[in-house]
């Protein structure tokens, strides 16, 4: 009964989303009130027939209907509840309905959150997202359809995959493609905008939001990948340049030069056609990340069903899509180029080489994930290029980003005094060459170079930032600090918490990775080790049970000076059905130091393999993603447009 | 001049159009290496097992297949069987290159499924990989007993491959 009512669904919503998209034809013939009434509508349809469907299938994996194949390949009578639920985006059927549902809920949001965008202007939008989801819902009916049957019905499933049994995959990919997903509202508005030849200032500002809000959730969606990855696999790492995860980078990076040209766009006027091009190519790298990680081209240590049949549908529909909005781009948008004067020290300069470092960092990070697949055509052999490349080329390029965060800021529009803002801006990098200089000096006794250069620049970033943020104070004559404080533009709030933060993530970046301390030992129980400041004693190993799998874990417990600060609990699980084997770190996170204990082999009776590792200020990774994504929340409610528009 | 910079974008993505392209036709397991008929790279990590250190000299003076391979790897876990056959039958040393894996998982797993290998590089970080010009695991070198690289196969292998491909090749 789920099958068949959830693929009729699914067939009426891919016709619903053929009439979506014809509607773009109709120009010349239906009133524009009714042609949007009619778009309107239907993607709200579309929406709630997609989301019954995939309510069904969830309904299938809670009560563990094994005639579907889908959910007999990766759901298990005695997986957690919450796993029986998370299990439906753990594989690729299940996650393509899962994007879908998400593109189905932009594509309505499009109508519903308006604003000023004409009526002509929505109802392309909608149209384009029309042939999104046609295109879709085609992949999943004919080569991705979770509803399809296995015959004889098995007993019990074969399991979710232990390594997405965790609270970070429960949420990682919905929230990640929802921010991925959201570059799709850009790239239909700039076709529509092309298609339509005109573009108003006020639907940059609207347009802003959109991209601000995409920014956001593919910021939560990446960082709690990575979070996942620092706690669960076990290795210590929570970033490995993996095709996996530079196909959710890029996007990353192209929306943040989007956002960035889009101020230009919005208060001068001008980088208009530019903000168009970053649209489409924001989205293109959506896609072809899609691409990459169902296709199988790139081996990545994320274990995916690969298939490269789907992989050649999901081509051919990326080159129809890009292809054609690239060739009506070349067409239509001399129509949007507009020129204004401005010199080497304005803002717009620096946002244009801002710009410009952005757009070549994600193009050197394509051309590393793409190495193997180019060698290999160029019958060079095929070669992957490692992390050493990005890491390379990945600071290098983004060095000069950072320290050009504080001048763009600082800078007028137009034309900015050199020597005013040289008085300014020196003295604060002043003090942060200084301070870093004597934290490196005096407090890790190191000198490495690279290490002095990150966390000089991003003082330098977090002290400018914050003082632009407090900077009301000096012209107020307002007695009352929390109403001057209140009275702070949102817009400003929102740039500066999303500086403080870059700056606050490259100091824990630069910091965890140069001065941690790592140690693979063999201890016995009652044996005791010091790591940096802190003494670890292993006190006992203990068998532990629970519904899907067995476990043992270890018990430690740390002191600092004699004095006991908490125990550590880590454990080496074996999943019952699948046979294998997971390293469940345990980890102790403060604001100076992580230290991350994992249980290895049991080598002889009493002693075992033990790994410790103390990680200082990597805690800054995440406080400084969290700023980022503060920073973003009051973007997406600053009320400066709407003042400017009056 | 600004109307035919617009056209750029089109050349780049067709360019990589292609290189995806062709990609998805070419059977990602069937590589050719760059590195067959040369040397194996230069190297010296710890072994997996009992953390002693190994280079590329330990290994020369006997023909030898070298099979990259993780706990994580869905692939090698399909292989795996077949690679303890050879190790029952003795046809020839099998040395593992643990890739990208962790310690305790990689022992744990051997212990789970059995150990084929004579000895195992450790290479948690993929290093000695990039040398090798691995492209993910499961991978396998044929080595001869100058330690020249003869033969290289990406995905699992089997007794079919062993027998029609692999042998023929050490029994030259």
């Amino acid at each position: 009964m789920i099958t068949e009512i959830g693929n009729l669904f699914l067939s009426i919503s891919a016709t619903l989303s053929l009439c979506m998209f014809s509607i773009i034809f109709l120009k010349k013939f239906i009133d524009v009130d009714l042609r949007y009434a009619f778009c309107k509508n239907l993607s709200f349809i579309v929406l709630s027939l997609i989301f019954l469907s995939f309510s069904f299938l969830v309904y299938a994996f809670l009560i563990d209907d094994f005639s579907l194949r889908y959910v007999a390949s990766n759901s298990n009578i005695s997986l957690e509840n919450i796993y029986k639920f998370s299990a439906v985006w753990g594989a690729h059927e299940g996650s393509i309905l899962l994007w879908v549902l998400i593109l189905s809920l932009w594509s309505a949001c499009i109508p519903l959150f308006s604003g000023k965008i004409p009526k002509r202007i929505v109802i392309d939008m909608i149209s384009i997202m029309g042939v999104l989801l046609l295109f879709f819902l085609v992949f999943i009916l004919f080569s991705s359809n979770p509803f399809d049957r296995i015959f004889p019905i098995p007993l019990n499933g074969k399991d979710l995959n232990p390594l997405l049994q965790d609270p970070g995959l429960i949420i990682h990919p919905p929230l990640l493609y929802i921010g991925y997903v959201g570059t799709s509202v850009p790239f239909v508005f700039a076709v529509a905008v092309l298609i339509d030849g005109h573009i108003e200032t006020e639907w940059i500002s609207w347009l802003r939001k959109w991209v601000i809000s995409s920014w956001v959730f593919l910021t939560i969606g990446i960082s709690l990948g990575s979070w996942w990855a620092y706690h669960e696999l076990g290795w210590g790492g929570w970033w490995f340049w993996d095709p996996v995860e530079n196909a959710s980078f890029m996007p990353w990076l192209a929306i943040t030069a989007l956002l960035h040209s889009l101020i230009v766009s919005e208060k001068r006027g001008i980088f208009i056609s530019w903000s168009i091009l970053l649209s489409i190519l924001t989205f293109s790298l959506s896609l072809l990340g899609t691409f990459l990680v169902r296709s199988g081209i790139l081996v990545s240590v994320h274990a995916f069903a690969n298939d490269p049949e789907r992989g050649l549908y999901i081509l051919i529909f990326l080159s129809l899509i890009i292809g054609s909005s690239l060739i009506l781009y070349f067409s239509r948008s001399s129509k949007l180029i507009f020129y204004r004067e401005y010199s080497v020290t304005s803002k717009e300069f620096i946002l244009l080489i801002n710009n410009l470092f952005l757009t070549i960092t994600t193009f050197a990070i394509l051309l590393g994930t793409l190495y193997p697949l180019i060698t290999s055509s160029l019958d060079l052999g095929k070669i992957s290029v490692g992390a050493p490349y990005f890491n390379f080329i990945f600071s290098a390029l983004m060095l000069p980003v950072v320290f050009l965060m504080a001048p763009a800021v600082y800078s007028n529009w137009s034309k900015t005094n050199y020597n005013s803002l040289s008085k300014k801006l020196g003295k604060i990098l002043f003090y942060s060459l200084v301070i870093a200089y004597v934290w490196m000096n005096f407090y890790y006794k190191s000198d490495i170079f690279i290490v002095y250069l990150g966390i000089s620049l991003a003082l330098f970033t977090i002290i400018s930032s914050t003082i632009k943020m407090f900077q009301i104070f000096d012209n107020t004559f307002e007695k009352n600090y929390f109403k001057t404080l209140l009275s702070i533009p949102s817009s400003i709030i929102a740039n500066s918490l999303a500086h403080i933060g870059i700056g606050v993530l490259i100091i824990g970046v630069t910091v965890s990775t140069y001065y941690s301390s790592q140690k693979e030992i063999i201890m016995v129980k009652g044996s005791e080790i010091l790591i940096k400041d802190t003494k670890i004693k292993f006190v006992d190993v203990e068998g532990k049970l629970s519904s899907n799998y067995t476990s043992q874990m270890g018990i430690f417990d740390a002191y600092k000076n004699d004095k006991y600060v908490i125990s550590f609990f880590p454990e080496k699980r074996t999943y019952n059905i699948q046979k294998n084997v997971m390293t469940e770190a345990a980890i102790d996170s403060r604001l100076m130091r992580d230290i991350y204990i994992a249980l290895g082999e049991n080598i002889a009776d009493d002693s075992w393999v033990v790994r410790i590792y103390y990680k200082p200020f990597i805690q800054l990774l995440w406080y400084g993603v969290g700023l980022m994504i503060l920073g973003g929340f009051f973007g997406i409610f600053s009320r400066t447009n709407s003042v400017n528009n009056n | 001049m600004r109307y035919k910079l617009a056209v750029i974008p089109i050349p780049v993505f067709l360019i990589i159009l292609y290189f995806l392209y062709s990609g998805l036709n070419k059977d990602p397991t069937l590589i050719p290496s760059p590195l067959i008929g040369k040397s194996v790279p230069e190297f010296s990590s710890t072994t997996l097992i009992d953390n002693k250190i190994i280079t590329n000299q330990n290994m020369l003076g006997k023909s030898y297949i070298l099979n990259v391979w993780g706990s994580w790897c869905y692939g090698c876990s399909l292989e795996h069987n077949f690679l303890i056959d050879i190790y029952n039958t003795d046809t020839i040393e099998i040395y593992g290159l643990n890739y990208k894996d962790s310690r305790e998982n990689a022992i744990e797993w051997l212990r789970s499924k059995g150990n084929p290998y004579k000895k195992i590089i450790f290479d948690s970080d993929g290093d000695i990989a990039i040398d090798f010009g691995v492209y993910g695991a499961p991978e396998t070198f044929l080595i001869n007993e100058n330690g020249i690289i003869i033969h290289k196969h990406v995905g699992p292998i089997d007794n079919k491959y062993f027998n029609d491909v692999l042998l023929p090749k050490i029994k030259k």
